[in-house]
């Protein structure tokens, strides 16, 4: 006995690989969405470090400041002479702060009445952070080395100076600091499987329709539930299939890149692809079910097509909202989709525990939203209406 | 054997069939026939179970399209008035895709074909790819498509829809083998030419009823016209009483 399902399934399967054109598409963007997100992000990572960890410093008027240049050399700190033009420079984003000595600077250095520093920075390039607050601390350095100097040369103990010491404990595991810019890996995992279920969503249902072979294809002896169910399998498998091509890209990546910088902020091996995969194999079904349902009220292709872009977006947005509102986690997140599989899919990649309730609760979810999908679209195809036309 | 019995059907405020009533026997051609927009699909539709009717029922071989749906499509063979194919499949897997789903195996999908493209001479197209092909070409294997597991009854609507001379006469052929073959053919036209030239017995249809029916003979007699067109515009109401 043949399994009605089974048919639609397999002839879907074969229309949409014969699709020659669209599925080359799909592959290669999945390919390598995950090595050209990690070359970027590891680009900006070590540009980074490297502004941090440079000990070099730009100085206009070096000569009008022996003190401040006796203090950087003995701190192994280069100075770097400040071109003519540093405003523009430092406005333009070409240099990112100088330190400039005043004309009167040492006069008033040695009188001890008030000496002044300036720094010029533009804060509004992120990239420029780490050279501004070097160049503050270093300031700082200086400043709190002279003022103790200046008080055990008046027989005054230097800690009353300096009543509270300040030391800095960063508790950001390098990984964690990593997790901030791999939001992008949840966010490409739970994107990838609407770019994979896309084309059959809407080729089986809108286009059917439109092609004209919607009305003899349910003219068969076959339940509608069968044919729903094969159609969705095959958007479900194109789905899964592209979710794990994408992430098995990122795992590609992050093996080629294991020397850099990078590979100490972000693990993204087996283990993390398997917990992936787990994650989004429901979250696929789901989609795949959804886009499908919203596609059959499109009245053609295209308008399909719109109604799918716009749910790419709804499910592109949640990463988003969570990277800029800071929204911290709170259990509920886990009972909405997307939110869900957000929370859980960060907590992996940041090297946090993950429980089995972490898999289960979003994945139950998504399965329940699938199959309500699945059942309104069997109520949809035997709907005339929306069979033969609107009117 | 195909029976309608007072079928109504009202789409929202339209009353698209509003009483059609007529009984296809096998081994017959018999024809709706009536203007564009007269309930012939919609009646179609309903015998083949894709619409629920408001009013009235129709049976398929004694089996209610209501209550057996499934076992009435199994015995039809359906030509909608949508014929989409699927473009990247070729002729072959079309229609082996439409044989699968009526259950049967390949071996006899198989048979099916080699028969049917023989007798709608698709042979040499048959492992093609059908988006590059004509309207004629496409109606074959819409045909085959439909016909493939040897339905007893056999449902086609506008089947001479946009076919060259050729394919028409052609397509008429096939019509009068199936015939032959003892089946139940129904099928709905507007063209006067082409029911006049095949059909044992022709219903018309006009503004969702039954206007008249039997044999092109008897439709004469009853209008008093000598020829079938005069008879179809008068009996359809389309003109007033001589």
């Amino acid at each position: 006995m043949r399994i009605p399902a089974l048919t639609v399934y397999l002839k879907e399967m074969r229309d949409a690989l014969r699709d020659r054109r669209t599925a080359i598409m799909v592959l290669v963007a999945s390919i390598l969405t995950g090595p050209l997100t990690l070359v970027l992000v590891a680009h900006f990572v070590s540009g980074l470090e490297k502004k941090g960890s440079d000990l070099k410093v730009v100085v206009a008027g070096e000569e009008r400041a022996p003190a401040l240049v006796n203090f950087l050399q003995r701190n192994d700190i280069r100075i770097e002479r400040a071109p003519g033009d540093y405003e523009t420079r430092v406005r333009d984003g070409r240099l990112d702060a100088v330190i400039v000595v005043p004309e009167d600077f040492d006069e008033h250095w040695l009188s001890g009445d008030g000496a002044k520093l300036e720094i010029v920075f533009d804060d509004s390039r992120a990239d420029a952070g780490p050279a501004i607050r070097q160049a503050e601390r270093l300031l700082r350095g200086f400043n709190r080395e002279t003022g103790m100097l200046r008080m055990m040369a008046r027989g005054v103990s230097p800690d009353l100076g300096q009543p509270v010491e300040i030391e800095r404990f960063n508790t950001a595991t390098p990984r964690q600091k990593g997790a901030f810019l791999l939001f992008l890996i949840p966010m490409f995992a739970l994107l990838s499987p609407l770019l994979g279920g896309m084309t059959i969503a809407i080729d089986s249902t809108a286009g059917e329709r439109e092609r004209g072979s919607l009305e003899p294809l349910l003219g068969n002896p076959v339940p509608v539930a069968h044919i729903v169910a094969g159609k969705w399998l095959a958007a479900w498998t194109f789905a899964c299939a592209v979710a794990t091509l994408t992430l098995a890209g990122f795992v590609t990546a992050s093996v080629l890149y294991a020397q850099k910088q990078l590979a100490a902020m972000m693990a993204f091996g087996a283990p993390e692809f398997v917990l992936f995969v787990a994650m989004v194999v429901p979250f696929a079904a789901m989609t795949s079910a959804l886009q499908m349902l919203i596609c059959t009220y499109g009245r053609s292709y295209r308008e399909a097509q719109t109604y799918v872009s716009y749910l790419a977006t709804a499910v592109s947005f949640v990463p988003a909202i969570v990277l800029f509102s800071g929204l911290k986690e709170v259990p509920w997140h886990l009972l909405v989709p997307v939110l869900g599989q957000q929370a859980v899919l960060s907590r992996v990649v940041r090297g946090d525990a993950v429980g089995f309730t972490d898999w289960a609760v979003p994945s139950l979810v998504a399965a329940t939203i699938a199959a309500a999908c699945l059942v309104l679209l069997v109520r949809l195809l035997r709907d005339e209406r929306i069979v033969f036309g609107r009117s | 054997m195909i029976v309608a019995e007072n079928l109504a059907k009202r789409f929202g405020g339209v009353q698209a069939v509003s009483r059609v009533s007529f009984t296809a026997p096998d081994g017959s051609i018999t024809a709706l026939l009536g203007p564009n927009g007269a309930g012939k699909t919609t009646t179609l539709r309903m015998i083949s179970t894709l619409v629920a009717p408001t009013h009235g029922t129709a049976r398929v071989d004694g089996l209610d399209v209501g209550r057996d749906a499934l076992a009435v499509r199994a015995r039809i063979g359906l030509l909608s008035d949508a014929r989409g194919l699927y473009g990247r499949l070729t002729a072959r897997e079309n229609v082996a895709y439409y044989g699968a789903l009526r259950g049967l195996a390949p071996a006899a999908i198989e048979a099916s074909l080699a028969r049917l493209a023989g007798v709608l001479e698709l042979t040499a197209l048959l492992d093609r790819r059908t988006d590059g092909f004509s309207q004629g070409e496409r109606m074959k294997v819409a045909i085959a498509r439909a016909l493939v597991h040897d339905p007893p009854n056999v449902i086609l609507d506008e089947p001479g829809n946009g076919l060259d001379v050729m394919t028409t006469r052609n397509l008429r052929d096939v019509i009068r083998r199936l015939r032959d073959a003892g089946k139940c053919v129904l099928f709905s036209s507007h063209v006067m030419q082409e029911v006049s030239a095949l059909c044992d017995q022709i219903v018309i249809v006009a503004k969702g009823e039954v206007a008249a029916h039997g044999t092109a003979g008897e439709l004469l007699e009853a209008s008093g016209c000598t020829n079938l067109e005069d008879a179809f515009v008068r009996l359809s109401g389309e003109a007033p009483e001589p």
